[in-house]
């Protein structure tokens, strides 16, 4: 094993190579910074970006308002901005979520072994295998008080986001469980976990602390690869009127809205899909560029659309 | 292999009972039901006429027992009546199951019409400009939302500059081969645009595969051209992931392009389910997607043996 | 090589377009935006389905676009003065009336059996019989007995004498000759009715139109009924074709693929329409009329916020409704002052005005113990935020619009607004219903003159106890509208009545059981070429005048 300081340079510097990759981890922290500083830009210009202006509603292109103003007078730019923080919120937090349940569900599959694993990877199959979008669908609709939840937080300003977060973790754990269960499956025969294990560690001291630590890269990969499929997915049900609800806006949200004004303000629609464009590519050649850094001998992208 | 098989189909049977109920416990789930919806709608109803519908129409049970019956009745092959078309569930599906067959078979055609010769190009010579080029534009695709891509489509297209319908299945009164096929360029455009990335990037894994393998090192060290080596030998070998994807594929055609159909207002399964999930129709939501999930499991199970048979170092144990 | 792509690009346009569609004008196709569920007129009404049944099939009275009640299946309208209708004893000392209607002679089912009183008796059997499945049995509820004279008139007996009297509302005819085989069994009636298992039977219908085609979610085609009694429809065939969504609805329109956007359930806003007017007014015409469609904030009066009156008035004065209707809707969509239309005949401006006026509405707020706190929002004495939910139709675009336009305009008065908006389903299924919410965004549908007992009657607010029925769901409990309700309901004197509803608005307008917001406008889009066509405004679609719309070519015959 090589030395932990020039591995991460070496990472480094196949990371640097890939140019689509480097360029796209640019263009992601530039939308990230600009978005969570939206309140900052916001002063800046001397724009409330929540302060409606029905006199000045559709405008094109102005000083005032670079990119011009929404079907309600508000600066668009600032609008898109704040957009992308729930856009990119909820790609990275579904992500996470996904990868979270993922990482123990495959965890628990590959050390356990036998019947545990058995029924859990029947799981999995059976999840890949479904119609994913319909059972979003109903999923979203379902009434959150009918299971039971405070109405209290059913009907918080914030329970659409939560809801999608939950939906992807739910759908979302497949790929990374089969990744990490194969992983442990090969970790588990390894010197330094049989020498764990007989000195006696418990098996979740064995799999938090001996296994987890090196199935780090492949969990990276496979999330970075993920939060774009995520924006994508929270995109399509946003545009269904299933996903962001107002107050909150994501750009999928703001696509469905523009839906209807498309021959009035086109604009309104080309902005969030680009972004969403941009957004998801940026996440997939990244995702490519660290799976390319972090292990060598893939020529090939796992990915399944 | 059989044995293998046989546990396929046995797991997948499980997974449609389980599903069957899983579907029909969350569509209960859902908010209100259509007697709630028609008490909104007209000042009229008493209470006493929302008991009344609400045991005519089964409402009154409760979910376990209702599942019990529905299952019974299923398991006999009458899945019900669908509230929105008013008529069998099943005879309700028969229509739109042709639709999105057709639309997603079509442009299934052209995906891999314009996938697999850009795969092959891409894999002929990696790296390379040709390479890279292809490699942004499968990105692209793989990263566009439908729904934007479809909604520009319709604003160049048929909003713009008017050449082509924005929606629908025929114009009326027409319904004429060239009306069906002027209906389906949008929509097939789609759906080509978003998911020929995908494709392209299997072929060409596929392919580099395969050509980091003796045999064509041999045919290589043979003096067999490039050319030959690569539609020879190598593509004959990445056949398995195509088959593969067409089979993978396949279930698709069943369940319809959601997001497409939508925007199109075109009348497949993906809408069916979309408007009976949405508009309480309980009966024709669960036999949809039940359809739509057996076919699935059914692709997924041909994909696998299809993959065997090709393959043969594919063993299963 | 790029021009002979242009060229290329070209003439395929021009192939595609010669492909297209050639405008014939014998037949009109009209979009729509929502598919009717079944066609049985009893079971299941849907404004999309009395649309398409408008052309195909006639009520026996109708608001017209006046907002006169006329006879549409009946020869004369019945009253007290012509001595078709005449008070009787009930037994149990009230008093009820007795209704004489007589079927239009030349009415005739398509299969060329004529309309008759067998028709009338036999759907009342279905109207009244509990386990049809109609979804309305109010109507038939009211009526005590029907007795066929001959076969063609017949006299209905109402349990009271209400202004409506001279209306036989919900009493859509059913053929006897067909129906009464799948009546067999009334509890199966709702699946094997042939509207909707022989859809194109021309004993359906006996309208000017009968349907002749159907594709379930897609298209509804009609073609001339020859059996049709009255003026001959200028359109060999109408098609009624589905396009769910807006975009594509307008980009048919340009495309000649859909003729006209129906008003009643085109779903395209006016806001929509009037951009659409400004690009294509060459081609296309807008027609809006603001509708029996009373946009308005529902309060919850037992919240301890909203239960003063100083600060429903605070937030109504609060809002620029003018300026909405004027930026939002063009001006098309009229600030209400109350329940009542200004179109309508009872209608008075002699009411409480509320004018978009913050400072008179900072004063009120004061008044009612709200000060502004430091971050702007007020609070009251104990320290309590002034802070409201807001819950509409998710989905429905210009809502969202109109909320959040509520919710900063009442930020600068220091009130703070939670957006809830939820599913159609959810919102009226449970929230408005059960009373869970503070302020909701939604409209009311209604007729002429029709008298708000369902809305503001005190016994008609829903509770646990009722089953949640009664639609008073503000919880507005005030004697002198049940009085009003009560009076103007048996007040058959229209002058008298006339007074009892402007009393009845000056006390709406000084009570604020809602915060009445507009009158919505729908939308038609019609070619030039079309004329004829009248919207309503109200209930009766504009369908049911379907022979007087034309070609303007065409010479009107």
């Amino acid at each position: 094993m090589m030395p932990r300081q020039s591995r991460a340079a070496l990472y480094t510097r196949r990371f640097a190579q890939n140019r689509p990759a480097v360029l796209s981890a640019l263009l992601l922290l530039a939308l990230a910074y600009a978005s969570l500083a939206s309140p900052l830009i916001a002063a800046l210009m001397a724009q409330d970006p929540s302060v409606v202006d029905l006199y000045h509603r559709i405008a094109g292109p102005s000083l005032a308002h670079p990119l011009g103003t929404d079907e309600l007078g508000r600066d668009l730019l600032l609008r898109l901005l704040a957009g992308g923080r729930i856009s990119l919120a909820v790609g990275i937090m579904g992500a996470l979520a996904a990868a979270v349940v993922g990482t123990a569900i495959g965890l628990i599959a590959g050390y356990r072994g036998g019947l545990v694993d058995a029924v859990l990877m029947r799981a999995t199959d059976a999840v890949i295998s479904l119609p994913l979008l319909p059972l979003l669908i109903v999923l979203a609709a379902v009434d959150l008080r009918k299971l039971g939840l405070p109405p209290e937080l059913a009907r918080s300003e914030m329970a659409s986001l939560y809801r999608i977060v939950v939906l992807v973790a739910l759908v979302g754990w497949t790929t990374v469980a089969r990744i990490v269960r194969g992983a442990t499956l090969s970790l588990e025969t390894r010197d330094f976990v049989r020498a764990a294990v007989g000195l006696g560690a418990t098996p979740v001291r064995v799999m938090l602390v001996h296994i987890l630590p090196n199935l780090a890269a492949p969990i990276i990969v496979a999330t970075a690869l993920s939060v774009g499929n995520v924006i994508l997915l929270e995109s399509v049900l946003s545009f269904l009127g299933l996903g962001i609800a107002p107050p909150l806006a994501s750009w999928g949200a703001m696509l469905s809205g523009a839906q209807e004004t498309i021959t009035i303000a086109p604009a309104l629609a080309i902005y969030p899909g680009a972004l969403i464009f941009l957004v998801v590519v940026a996440c997939n050649l990244l995702g490519d560029g660290l799976q390319d850094a972090l292990d060598p001998r893939t020529l090939t992208a796992r990915k399944r659309a | 292999m059989s044995s293998h098989i046989l546990r396929r189909l046995a797991e997948s049977l499980v997974v449609v009972a389980a599903m069957s109920f899983v579907i029909y416990a969350l569509i209960g789930l859902m908010p209100g039901d259509p007697i709630d919806l028609m008490l909104s709608a007209d000042p009229h109803l008493t209470s006493a006429d929302v008991a009344r519908l609400k045991a005519l129409m089964g409402i009154d049970q409760p979910l376990l027992r209702r599942y019990g019956a529905w299952a019974a009745a299923a398991l006999s092959g009458d899945f019900g009546y669908s509230r929105l078309y008013v008529e069998p569930a099943v005879a309700a599906l028969l229509d739109p199951l042709g639709r999105s067959a057709l639309l997603m078979g079509v442009s299934f055609v052209t995906t891999l019409a314009l996938a697999l010769p850009l795969g092959i190009l891409a894999a002929r010579q990696p790296r390379s400009l040709a390479d890279h080029a292809i490699n942004l534009a499968s990105f692209a695709s793989i990263s566009l939302p439908s729904f934007w891509i479809g909604l520009m489509l319709i604003l160049v297209f048929a909003a713009g500059l008017g050449w082509l319908p924005a929606g629908g299945i025929a114009d009326v009164g027409g319904g004429g081969f060239i009306d069906r096929l002027r209906h389906l360029i949008l929509p097939v455009t789609t759906l080509t645009i978003v998911s020929f990335g995908a494709f392209a990037r299997y072929m060409r894994s596929g392919l580099l595969e395969v050509m980091g393998q003796d045999f064509i090192r041999t045919a290589r060290a043979k003096g067999a051209s490039e050319r030959r080596i690569l539609l020879g030998h190598a593509l004959r070998n990445a056949m398995g992931t195509v088959v593969t994807i067409v089979a993978l594929s396949f279930g698709g055609l069943f369940s319809g392009a959601l997001v497409t159909e939508t925007l199109f207002a075109y009348p497949g399964m993906g809408k069916l389910i979309y408007d009976a999930i949405l508009g309480n129709d309980f009966n024709l939501a669960l036999a949809a997607l039940l359809i739509a999930t057996v076919m699935t499991l059914v692709s997924n199970l041909a994909a696998d043996i299809a993959y065997a048979a090709i393959d043969p170092r594919i063993v299963y144990r | 090589m790029r021009r002979r792509a242009r060229i290329l690009i070209a003439a395929l346009g021009v192939l595609l377009a010669l492909a297209g569609p050639a405008g014939a004008r014998n037949q009109l196709v009209i979009g729509v935006s929502q598919f009717p569920p079944s066609l049985n007129p009893l079971i299941d009404s849907t404004l999309a389905k009395s649309y398409v049944l408008g052309m195909a099939r006639r009520p026996i009275t109708a608001y017209d676009a006046d907002w006169h009640l006329v006879c549409m299946l009946c020869v004369t309208l019945p009253s007290f003065e012509n001595g078709l209708a005449e008070r009787v004893q009930l037994g149990d000392g009230r008093e009820g009336v007795r209704v004489t209607y007589t079927l239009q002679p030349g009415a005739t089912w398509g299969d060329g059996v004529p309309v008759s009183t067998d028709d009338v008796l036999f759907t009342y059997e279905v109207g009244k019989n509990p386990s049809t499945g109609v979804s309305s049995a109010e109507g038939f509820r009211r009526i005590l007995g029907i007795e066929a004279k001959d076969s063609k008139t017949f006299v209905v007996t109402q349990d009271r004498i209400d202004y409506q009297y001279q209306a036989l509302a919900d009493f859509e005819l059913l053929p006897a000759h067909l129906e009464r085989a799948a009546f067999a069994d009334p509890r199966t009636y709702r699946f094997r009715t042939r509207y909707d298992t022989d859809p194109t039977n021309p004993g359906l219908y006996f309208g000017p139109y009968r349907i002749t085609e159907l594709v379930p979610g897609s298209r509804v085609v009609l073609e001339r009924n020859p059996t049709w009694w009255g003026k001959k429809p200028a359109f060999e065939r109408v098609v009624v074709s589905t396009v769910e969504n807006t975009a594509a609805l307008e980009a048919n329109l340009l495309a000649g693929s859909i003729d006209m956007i129906a008003g009643e359930i085109g779903m395209i806003s006016v806001d929509q329409a009037l951009a659409f007017q400004r690009r294509h007014g060459d081609r296309f015409e807008v027609l809006t009329r603001p509708g029996l469609f009373y946009e308005h904030l529902a309060v919850n009066l037992d919240n301890p916020i909203l239960t003063d009156l100083r600060v429903r008035q605070a937030l109504l004065l609060g809002l620029d409704r003018e300026a909405i209707n004027k930026q939002m809707f063009g001006g098309k969509q009229p600030v209400a002052d109350t329940i009542v239309h200004p179109l309508d005949w009872v209608h008075t401006d002699d009411v409480r005005h509320y004018p978009y006026e913050p400072e008179e509405a900072r004063k009120l707020l004061s008044a009612a113990g709200w000060n502004p706190g430091s971050d702007g929002i007020r609070r009251n004495a104990k320290g309590e935020r002034l802070s409201l939910d807001l819950a509409t139709t998710s989905g429905n675009r210009t809502r969202e619009l109109l909320e959040q336009i509520m919710q900063s305009q009442w930020r600068a008065l220091g009130v703070e607004v939670h957006l809830r908006n939820q599913p159609a389903r959810v919102l009226f299924g449970e929230t408005v219903r059960k009373r869970a919410y503070d302020l909701a965004l939604f409209g009311w549908v209604s007729a002429p003159e029709n008298v708000p007992r369902s809305t503001l009657y005190s016994k008609e607010i829903p509770t646990a106890e009722n089953g949640y029925t009664g639609q008073n769901s503000d919880g507005y409990r005030n004697p002198e509208m049940d009085h009003l309700i009560d009076t103007i309901e048996i007040t058959l004197d229209r002058s008298k009545r006339a007074d009892l509803w402007h009393r009845l608005q000056q006390v709406y307008a000084e009570t604020l059981p809602d915060l009445p917001l507009f009158f919505r406008a729908d939308s038609y889009v019609l070619p030039k070429w079309l004329k004829g066509v009248r919207p309503t405004g109200n209930l009766y679609t504009s369908t049911l005048w379907i022979e007087d719309w034309h070609d303007a070519g065409d010479q009107p015959r």
